[in-house]
């Protein structure tokens, strides 16, 4: 059946107003499927059409499947009860026209309005562009005080700094290592645990159910005793890689790398940095390498800008972190550790974050050691809270990682008792 | 179980039941009776949702059935189990009962809630549970039956009403999720959460709920590394009550603090701060609230 606008009696205007929003909420990338449909049309038997609130909260609680969400949603029905058309179709009408998932450019996200990413859509990926510490303002509001900053900035703009910037030579072991990284992870993916017993005649633990199930058949007489064994999961891999502008050589292959290591492991988390944080797990779960690149690089507003890590650490603690993505999981940090923000806070956020995780490596893979890096503060602030530092350049210590991570292997470190940092305010 | 034929009177209901929903709430939930639907509640800790499940249990005067979920729950924990022992006995003894029948069914929270008409199952904090569990639940939830090989399919005569909370520690699967109607709860803002407080405490005055309340509401805007919930909200205002004081005072703020915030960061932050400006503005907004002006 078609809702036309002809045959509008009140209830048929207000279902088909109804599958218009649904409609328009699946433009926009939210789940509203034909259930959800049916859910919101059953809803509004129940209702008070005329009601703005119960109205919003009714499609709520069909179509929005999580806080994310709300945004979008709010917008849209903002449009939708106010009578303005919901999407923007050259020469169309909203209702009555063929079905909406024929015109088929508008999937895939690339042809919609995008919220924010468009300005950094077209930034190239390798390409050469300003350097990072020329895009971002000084000072910066709420964080550290600016006698660090000063001192940081200074550093940065050292003229020595800057040659020994430049003379660093594009080293293909650099890239190789890597792209190892994958590889890696794939060949070994870390298992934990499960609190999941499963039956084996090798079992350690003695199963009564089983066995008394068993003896049913033997008139009571308990012949044959039934065992369990624990069985395997994969733990959790999160990976919280920097993108900033000192990390830009390198962030193509990461990015690669992450959706190879996406891929393989079934339960891995990417996240990327700059000067925030952005999630990409979903954005790097696709087929198409180029296509997931493509998306991931419009989805981060910040790509190749400075380095916030304390704030981007901090921002993942109190977001991602508070839920607990950290907990039990291997966490793995890629950035060179040059900072741009307060060490103190670097150092807190990333002890927090060790104490979350089953184990913290931070793979670095600038070929330099620690001590030469004068803006690796961050990384000298950070490094007595890293449970295993991987220099990333190196072919042979990425390889190592499996050994670190693989399998059940990775057992939560032996960690001194390092001494509070002081209070920060 | 009466029946609730406006969103208003369901509201009510459950503010006697000492629950105060906004009208959001108010409207899912009359929806989740009426469409019999799962209800999935998602929220910071400590906003209600396991509360609402209880208030709404009384409200209508049904029973209440959780289901705590955690990793490796499995059927013989959420559903049904066979009482081995006294089938045993049964069988050394030489009775005739056959021993795959009800009378030897262990009837879990999940068979139990198809057994009782119209009673409100709340299955606690799914995220905490494993993949399988989930897919496990899909059945369940759509159609209200389970299946147990020996007996045969279980329905529910009156479905019960489903209640889902989770934590977001990991993502819920979309199936699971399209069977479900949605709700975040969010924080209350300040007049509710005074008239939570008052509801839920009704000994204490009015004038320390409405300041701790206002110091409160100003923390969440701290941006702390664990913003405090309404539960700890109470919990505070209790403290406070029980040494004897009627409103906030710097020393005894400072050394009940743990009671609101639970990460050390956050109390140094807060102790070794303006806790004597954060008081004083609270104290302030409280009055304001009291002579009904614009609190915010």
């Amino acid at each position: 059946m078609r809702f036309g606008e002809q045959t509008a009696t009140p209830e048929q205007a207000i279902m088909s107003a109804a599958v218009g929003l649904a409609r328009a909420l699946r433009e926009f990338g939210l789940q509203a499927s034909v259930d959800a449909e049916h859910t919101y049309l059953r809803a509004l038997a129940e209702i008070d059409t005329r009601n703005e609130t119960q109205m919003f909260w009714a499609g709520h609680a069909a179509f929005v499947h999580s806080p994310d969400e709300l945004e979008v949603y709010k917008t849209i029905f903002e449009r939708f009860w106010e009578g303005r058309p919901l999407i923007h179709v050259e020469g169309g009408s909203e209702h009555g026209e063929s079905d909406a998932r024929m015109q088929g450019s508008h999937h895939g996200g690339e042809a919609l309005p995008q919220y924010g990413g468009e300005a950094n859509a077209a930034a190239p990926l390798d390409g050469e562009r300003q350097r990072a510490a020329e895009d971002i303002p000084t000072a910066e509001g709420e964080q550290g005080t600016s006698n660090q900053e000063q001192g940081v900035l200074a550093a940065w703009s050292s003229e020595e700094q800057l040659r020994q910037r430049e003379d660093m030579e594009y080293k293909q072991d650099e890239l190789l290592a890597l792209r190892m990284l994958a590889e890696e992870i794939k060949r070994q993916s870390p298992a934990r645990r499960s609190r999941r017993a499963k039956p084996s005649p090798s079992g350690r633990r003695f199963e009564v159910r089983e066995t008394v199930r068993a003896s049913m058949a033997t008139d009571g007489e308990a012949f044959r005793l039934g065992f369990s064994g624990p069985t395997l999961r994969p733990r959790r891999l999160l990976f919280l890689c920097d993108v900033s502008g000192s990390m830009e050589r390198y962030s193509r292959v990461l990015l690669a790398s992450l959706k190879a290591a996406v891929g393989a492991a079934r339960r891995a988390e990417a996240f990327v940095f700059a000067t925030d944080l952005t999630r990409l797990t979903k954005t790097l779960d696709g087929r198409d390498l180029e296509m997931a690149l493509d998306k991931a690089r419009a989805a981060v507003p910040d790509w190749s800008g400075g380095t916030r890590i304390g704030h981007a650490l901090s921002e993942f603690n109190t977001t991602y972190g508070r839920r607990g993505f950290a907990r039990g999981a291997i966490v793995l940090v890629v950035s060179d550790g040059w900072d741009r923000g307060d060490p103190k806070i670097l150092e807190t956020e990333v002890r927090r974050l060790q104490l979350q995780s089953r184990r913290l490596v931070w793979i670095n893979p600038r070929p330099m050691s620690v001590d030469q890096q004068p803006l690796a503060i961050g990384m000298r602030a950070a490094l007595p809270y890293i449970d295993d530092f991987v220099p990333g350049h190196d072919p042979r210590a990425v390889a190592g990682l499996a050994q670190l991570i693989g399998g059940l292997a990775a057992d939560r470190p032996m960690r001194k008792a390092v001494p509070d940092p002081p209070p920060l305010y | 179980m009466p029946g609730y034929d406006s969103i208003h009177q369901l509201a009510d209901a459950l503010t006697n039941e000492r629950y105060l929903v906004d009208e959001g709430l108010a409207t899912v939930v009359f929806l989740a009776l009426k469409l019999r639907k799962p209800l999935l509640l998602e929220g910071e800790p400590g906003v209600g949702k396991t509360e609402l499940a209880k208030a709404l249990a009384s409200a209508t005067g049904a029973p209440l059935i959780r289901l705590q979920c955690y990793e490796g729950i499995d059927v013989h924990h959420a559903l049904y189990d066979w009482d081995y022992p006294r089938q045993l006995l049964q069988l050394r003894a030489g009775g005739s009962a056959a021993l795959y029948s009800e009378e030897f069914l262990l009837r879990r929270p999940l068979l139990e809630a198809l057994a009782q008409p119209n009673a409100v199952l709340l299955i606690d904090e799914l995220d905490r549970a494993d993949d399988e569990f989930e897919a496990f639940l899909l059945e369940f939830l759509s159609d209200f039956q389970v299946t147990i090989p020996e007996i045969g399919v279980i329905k529910a005569q009156e479905p019960p009403i489903v209640i889902i909370t989770s934590n977001r520690t990991r993502d819920l699967h979309d199936a699971l999720k399209r069977r479900c109607l949605y709700h975040w709860i969010d924080h209350p803002d300040l007049q509710r959460e005074v008239a939570i407080a008052r509801a839920r405490l009704p000994h204490v005055g009015q004038q320390l709920a409405d300041h701790v309340c206002a110091f409160v509401h100003d923390l969440r805007w701290l941006d702390l590394y664990r913003s405090p919930g309404v539960g700890e909200t109470l919990d505070w205002v209790q403290a406070f009550h029980a040494l004897g004081h009627y409103e906030i005072d710097a020393k005894t703020a400072s050394s009940t603090l743990g009671t609101l915030l639970k990460e050390r960061d956050d109390l140094e932050r807060i102790r070794g701060g303006n806790l004597d400006a954060l008081i004083a503005q609270s104290a302030t907004r409280a009055q304001e609230l009291r002579q009904g002006g614009n609190y915010r």
